[in-house]
């Protein structure tokens, strides 16, 4: 039985975070770092757009389509077959792209960025709580 | 409230306020049954609709105190439902739990008020003590 519940609390706290990395982009103001000083440096990187969409908004998008899913699925409407898939598939790519973007930030850009950590922290215990749900 | 514990209290409180949204929409009928049945007398429309109503308005408060937009106005309107659910509830074994609830409602409240409406208030020394 998957675990709804903490993929859905995983997923809003995703949401809280990258709406509060958006208010601070759009005011043009420095977000709070509570640990280390790489957070400013990593966000207005060359690599914080994803083509032209900035990871931010690509971040809230994913969350938002992650707590829909899971809210369907534990309602029951919709094609849940296929609601399931996107739903495993999403957190599949959501996991690799956040290794990418880790990988970014200790060998290119040199500099951790606190919200970035903890939303690839996010995104693979999603991960983890899928395949220990599969395992089980 | 210092800022760090502000942010803490209103994430956890909008996830509260959403799952329990989410967990109405798939059973209402259920959840209805939590409602006293003098208070179910007083319903003018079907419980079912009124559970949906009720989900409806405990998203749209999680979903504004998730995004830390009108806050003082989701916690406000919050605060109002929680003490309407305390009322029609009655006492139960999980009473305690809506009274934290409430009581993390009214904090926010407090706590994001915006100065213009304070400054309306008859509870204006309070804010500044």
């Amino acid at each position: 039985m998957m675990n709804y519940p903490l993929l859905f609390t995983l997923s809003t706290i995703g949401i809280s975070e990258t709406s509060y990395l958006i208010r601070k982009r759009i005011a043009s103001e420095k977000p709070i770092c509570p640990i280390g000083e790489g957070c400013a440096l990593v966000l207005t990187s060359r690599y914080n757009k994803f083509f032209i969409v900035p990871n931010d908004v690509l971040g809230l998008l994913f969350y938002i389509v992650i707590s829909l899913i899971s809210s369907f699925l534990v309602i029951g409407v919709g094609p849940l077959i296929f609601l399931d898939f996107v739903f495993k598939f999403s957190i599949a790519a959501g996991s690799l792209l956040s290794l990418f973007f880790t990988y970014l930030q200790w060998l290119v850009i040199r500099a951790w960025c606190f919200w970035c950590l903890m939303s690839a922290f996010t995104i693979w215990v999603m991960g983890v709580i899928i395949l220990i749900s599969a395992i089980n | 409230m210092k800022k760090s514990s502000f942010h803490f209290l209103r994430v956890g409180l909008a996830i509260t306020f959403l799952w329990i949204g989410v967990l109405i929409f798939q059973n209402p009928a259920a959840w209805g049954g939590y409602l006293q049945p003098w208070a179910m007398g007083l319903l003018p429309i079907p419980l079912a609709q009124a559970m949906v109503g009720t989900a409806i308005l405990d998203i749209v408060i999680g979903a504004l105190l998730l995004v830390d937009i009108l806050t003082w106005l989701a916690a406000l309107v919050g605060t109002i439902h929680l003490a309407i659910v305390l009322v029609v509830s009655g006492i139960t074994e999980v009473t305690v739990r809506d009274v934290g609830l409430l009581t993390g409602a009214v904090a926010l409240m407090i706590d994001s008020l915006p100065q213009s409406i304070i400054n309306k208030t008859k509870f204006k020394n309070f804010y500044e003590k």
